[in-house]
């Protein structure tokens, strides 16, 4: 994005809009207007790169008035809708224009989480003391004592501090301004757009109409010297007309000192804009009549972003992560299985049949029809029909039997096993013979719970009951489908004469033995 | 010596269990455990967790009772059931819970352990119901649940008694698992991937599972042993297991993956849309990104500046925090962004019921925001259909650049359901389109759905204002005057309603026309359909059912199905808000059907129901 506009410089001009300007004359918002004009200029991003969100109040009609993205959005939200903006696009240049009812009543929770956070915003808090667009009601930064439409007694309230608020919720930047000299503002401006990290700047904005000189005290340029100490990373904190008044600690208080010009004593407070939370905070306490007001960066530190660090968290999952793929997500944190299409009734699965294999293949269960169909289908080699369509009584068995009845321990059984073939299949019976389960080396294998007595537990704990049977009839292709379907490695064939089993593998040897 | 061979196997198409415990008793990870391992048998599901909105009730008590009812079969399986035909009750407290849902013959297990003096009386009882005939008309199976957990762990001497006790449910679920044929194996494998860091808990869990399955073989605790064979209806695919609200995030992401745009999901904590956010912010590596905001406020503005910034912005929450949603919504619709707000619905008013369903949020869909401020409204019908929804929120919101709010509820957010995973054929082409070129650009110029460019700040020569006051058409200046307002607000009006011509129609269930017709909308797709499938089949007056998942607007031939038919019922977890929608909206009267129990419908509270409308009342 910004390899395109690297090269070009900007002016003034391009970062205006073609709206006309509705403050109402000698607001102070012009002043800080003008002077967002030249920041932006200076710092030579292009318009396109810089967006400016809003909440609702005259200072928040800023965004109209910049040739910028911009979005006016609800009152007191801008924060929230810039945190969306900045995470989703973090190499755009994003403004939040708030003012002191904006940001520090209905939006002042917002406020603290996006400072908070340390997302990468230069935050611009208009604070003119007083709720300008509906009129001149009190703000939660008007003096206690403030006579206005809904104080006419007087304001009964506690006012907040915005910086001691930006301090306290751990912003990176903190820093005010004060609309009556516009190259401070521009000054103030440009340092906060240069901090990554999230920026906080209170600007002293006077409201001609409802509040106008509510600053005068501090700001007038008769007054200004004496009551505004100018604050300057490494320098110490001095003020005065004549250069004769610094501020010092007693404790953890600060005492104005006054002193010969030119001579200052040691034990000046020197300013650090990384200095510990709780100078940064005891600076925003000085205030009018006691102390001058203190102008300029209070605190600039540097401290991961949240966007940067959201952003890694995601670069490092993707390295982590071996399949990104919509078809891994959809299986996610879950096993599947899968349902077979099922072949319709009598109808033949008819593919293109030409060995044995794909005949196996695609014969399906009870598909005998299907066998039968084999021999008159052109390109199947001949005889796989009579192969397939096999009765299973014509098989022979190439496997042990065990037969035991049903409270037979579990040690015994394998004492026969291992005295005969270890891999019989072991035939659990009942008093009349009838088999009532089966039980395979891999269920000896694996079923005997832990703990078990094997000399007492019975085979029935680790049987299949009630296995499925064949019948004679059967054919060898409907018994490879069935062991196949149900993952069986052998097949019980249950005839008038007693019961054989066949494996998987006296299937194949049939097969092999007597394929085409 | 008893042997399972004495145990006949015995077939049934369904079975309805609900474990009712205290809600530190792991009745819902016992559920789960039993819907995963039924669902790999390839059985069809719907699961029902019904949880106490307190993490811990005081044990013992009836406010604390937790329960997971699930409800296996190989046919159409679309509801968790009506009435449980196996109840595990872990104590007196559940068992007293359940008891009125049981029906007679059913069986009831108890862990008579837990059946002391002090717990009755927790519990309410005045008398002991295991000792008295109470419990006659039941089967009951009296099994010291406790005792004969910590017997199976004797040898594990790491584990103290407590550690031993609290493995019981593990026990019920081996009882079970031997009941209906289950296989061991997928909930053993979990055990060992879930406690890999404590392998002494996947032990005893384990031990304590086999000792259940093996206790019911030994002990002939029953007299057959059941199987539900594999589902058979079921549309041939690879499946999976899938709750309402982990397929509504993988429908987020896949319609962002299909889209090639990042998902922001800026969403605030609450129940039971937390597990959507939980999802996402575990999808990083599909870039999504996550914010959990301040509140819910903050939560759809990061969501908006997000869609503004040119991503699939979401939020997610319940009730109570689309209240505080309003506020961007309607920005969303006078910027003309695509916001897209899921409101997962649990009781109401205010904070109402955090844990249990209702459908009531319906008209605060539709109409709470100041001023003309429509948008589109979806309402998912099942767990599997919130992937499909969220897909579709995601859609039409970028089609039509307008706000999309997507309603879910606590049932369907909660239930589980097998689901076919969709290829990635299957799904409908996204296409975005971020507006780059600067000819002839106007920021409220509008394409042939009515819907503005969508520009990323960032662009060369496109930059723009947007914001909450009135818009002149085409410029977007800030304009008030009376006329522009008034084309505006029809403009708005009019790119909602033209979405009708780019969805669905509505389908009927059943015949055509006929007597009565059964409209329903959202979560009691499921009830209503399963109800109706059941009258039809025992009945010749038929039912037909059409159910909507596009709110607003509605698909276009809705009236025309309604006209078909004599009457229309209208059931609703609610006091009616559809019906209000409906006969506002065209006039046509129809029969309201309430339930606001914080619960489903039941198969026999509609069928009832379609009884008491079909005139001359069929049996
Ligand atoms: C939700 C909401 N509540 C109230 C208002 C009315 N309102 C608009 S601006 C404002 C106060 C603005 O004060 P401030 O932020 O100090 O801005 P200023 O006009 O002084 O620059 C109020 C109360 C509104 N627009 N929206
Ligand atoms: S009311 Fe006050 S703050 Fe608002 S534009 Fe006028 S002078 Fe400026
Ligand atoms: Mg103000």
């Amino acid at each position: 994005m910004t390899t395109a506009t690297a090269t070009k410089t900007w002016k003034r001009q391009d970062f205006a809009s073609d709206q006309d300007v509705r403050w109402c004359p000698g607001c102070g918002d012009y002043v800080v207007l003008s002077a967002v004009h030249r920041t932006l200029a200076a710092i030579g991003r292009g318009p396109h790169e810089n967006v400016f969100i809003s909440g609702i109040g005259c200072s928040s009609r800023f965004p109209y008035y910049l040739g910028t993205y911009g979005f006016h959005s609800v009152h007191g939200r801008a924060p929230a809708i810039a945190s969306g903006v900045k995470v989703c696009r973090p190499d755009l240049s994003v403004w939040i224009v708030t003012g002191d009812g904006d940001g520090l009543s209905i939006g002042a929770n917002h406020l603290l989480h996006v400072l908070r956070r340390n997302i990468d915003v230069n935050v611009l808090l208009f604070n003119n003391r007083i709720y300008g667009l509906t009129k001149g009601q009190y703000s939660p930064a008007s003096e206690q004592g403030k006579v206005t439409k809904t104080s006419p007694m007087g304001s009964i309230e506690q006012p907040i501090n915005p910086l001691s608020f930006a301090i306290a919720s751990q912003a990176t930047f903190v820093a005010r301004t004060y609309d009556a000299d516009p190259k401070h503002v521009a000054a103030i401006l440009q340092r906060a757009a240069q901090h990554k990290g999230v920026s906080f700047v209170e600007i002293y904005q006077n409201c001609k109409i409802f509040n106008d000189g509510t600053f005068n005290a501090v700001t007038n340029r008769d007054v200004r010297s004496d009551r505004i100490v100018f604050l300057e990373h490494g320098k110490p904190l001095t003020f005065g007309a004549l250069g004769n008044k610094g501020i010092t600690l007693n404790g953890v208080d600060p005492v104005v000192v006054e002193f010969e010009p030119g001579n200052p004593p040691a034990d000046l407070l020197v300013h650090d804009e990384t200095a510990s939370v709780g100078l940064s905070f005891l600076l925003t306490r000085l205030a009018h009549p006691d102390f001058p007001e203190a102008m300029g960066v209070f605190r600039a530190v540097e401290k991961p972003v949240y966007e940067d660090e959201l952003h890694a968290q995601i670069a490092k999952a993707r390295e982590n992560s071996k399949d990104t793929s919509l078809h891994a997500l959809l299986r996610r944190g879950a096993e599947t299985w899968t349902i077979k299409p099922p072949a319709a009734e009598g109808e033949a699965v008819r593919g293109e049949v030409e060995s044995l294999g794909d005949a196996l293949e695609e014969v399906g269960p009870e598909k005998d029809s299907y066998i039968a169909d084999l021999d008159e289908d052109e390109g199947v080699p001949e005889g796989v029909a009579r192969v397939l369509g096999t009765e299973l009584s014509e098989l022979t068995s190439d496997s042990d039997t065990v037969r035991v009845s049903a409270d037979t321990p579990i040690g015994q059984v394998l004492e026969e096993m291992r005295a005969g073939d270890a891999l019989a299949t072991v035939l659990v019976c009942a008093e009349d013979d009838k088999i009532v389960g089966i039980v395979t080396e891999r269920d000896l294998l694996h079923r005997i719970p832990d703990g078990v007595d094997l000399k007492t537990a019975p085979i029935t704990i680790v049987m299949t009951p009630n296995p499925e049977t064949l019948e004679p009839s059967d054919t060898v292709a409907h018994a490879l489908n069935f062991a196949g379907a149900r993952g069986y490695r052998r097949v019980l064939v249950v005839s008038e004469e007693g019961v054989t089993v066949l494996t998987v593998g006296d299937l194949l040897d049939f097969i092999r033995t007597s394929a085409p | 010596m008893a042997t399972t061979a004495t145990k006949p196997i015995e077939d049934i198409e369904r079975v309805v269990i609900r474990f009712a415990g205290d809600s530190g008793d792991g009745m819902q990870l016992t559920g789960s455990q039993l819907t995963a391992t039924s669902a790999l048998m390839g059985n069809d599901i719907a699961t029902f967790p019904d949880y106490p909105s307190e993490i811990r009730a005081p044990a013992g008590t009836l406010p604390g009772v937790s329960g997971f009812q699930v409800h296996i079969g190989r046919s159409d399986i679309r509801t968790p059931g009506d009435r449980p035909d196996v109840l595990v009750a872990m104590n007196p407290a559940a068992l007293k819970v359940s008891l009125p849902d049981m029906e007679k013959g059913t069986t009831i297990i108890v862990n008579t352990d837990e059946f002391t003096a002090q717990k009755l009386k927790r519990a309410k009882w005045s008398s002991n119901p295991l000792e008295d005939d109470s419990l006659n008309k039941f089967r009951l199976v009296k099994v010291g649940l406790t005792s004969l957990t910590v017997g199976a762990l004797d040898e594990l001497e790491d584990l103290n008694k407590a550690g031993k006790e609290r493995c019981r449910n593990f026990f019920a679920l081996g009882m079970i698992y031997y009941l209906f044929d289950r296989p061991l194996e997928p909930t053993v494998k979990w055990l060992e991937s879930k406690f890999k860091k404590k392998p002494l808990l996947a032990e005893a869990n384990k031990k304590v599972l086999k000792a259940g399955y093996f206790y019911a073989d030994t002990v002939e605790l029953f007299t057959h042993v059941l199987r539900i064979p594999p589902a058979t209806h079921m549309e041939p695919g690879e499946y999976r297991q899938i709750s309402g609200n982990q397929a509504l995030a993988f429908g987020l992401v896949a319609a962002s993956m299909k889209a090639g745009v990042p998902l922001f999901y800026g969403s605030y904590p609450i129940t039971p849309a937390s597990d959507i956010l939980h999802a996402l912010a575990n999808l990083k590596e599909y870039g999504v990104m996550t914010f959990q905001a301040e509140d819910e406020i903050a939560g759809s503005g990061a969501a908006l500046g997000a869609t503004y910034a040119g991503c699939i912005g979401v939020t997610g929450t319940s009730g109570p925090g689309i209240c505080l949603k309003s506020e961007m919504m309607g920005l969303a619709v006078m910027t003309e962004l695509p916001l897209i707000v899921i409101n997962v619905q649990r009781g109401g008013p205010s904070t109402g019921l955090p844990t249990k369903t209702e459908q009531a949020d319906l008209l605060q869909a539709m109409f709470s925001r100041n001023g003309e401020s429509p948008l589109i409204v979806l309402a998912a019908s099942t767990p599997t259909d919130c992937f499909d929804m969220a897909y579709e929120a995601v859609r039409l919101a970028t089609k039509f650049m307008t706000p999309v709010v997507l309603l879910s509820d606590g049932y369907i957010a909660n239930g589980a359901a097998p689901w076919r995973i969709p290829d990635e054929s299957e799904l409908a082409p996204i296409e975005i389109h971020h507006r780059t070129d600067e000819d002839g650009f106007e920021p409220y110029a509008r394409d042939e759905h009515l819907a503005r460019p969508w520009v990323q700040p960032g662009t060369p020569g496109l930059q723009h204002r947007v914001g909450g006051l009135e818009k002149a058409e085409l410029t977007g200046d800030v304009n008030m005057q009376p006329e522009n307002h008034e084309l505006m607000v029809e403009l708005r009006a009019k790119k909602v309603a033209g979405v009708a011509e780019d969805i669905p129609e509505l389908d009927v269930l059943g015949d055509e026309e006929g007597e009565l017709l059964v409209l329903g909308w959202g979560s009691t797709c499921g009830s209503i359909e399963m109800a109706v499938g059941q009258w039809n089949a025992g009945n010749d007056r038929k039912v037909s059912a059409a159910h909507l998942r596009y709110l607003n607007p509605f698909p276009k031939n809705l009236t025309d199905v309604m006209s078909r038919f004599k009457k229309v019922l209208v059931p609703e977890l609610n006091m009616g808000q559809l019906a209000l929608l409906i006969r506002g909206k065209f006039g046509t009267d129809v029969v309201e059907l309430h339930k606001v129990q914080g619960r489903p419908f039941t198969i026999a509270e509609l069928t009832d129901a379609f009884r008491a409308n079909l005139e001359g009342g069929a049996s």
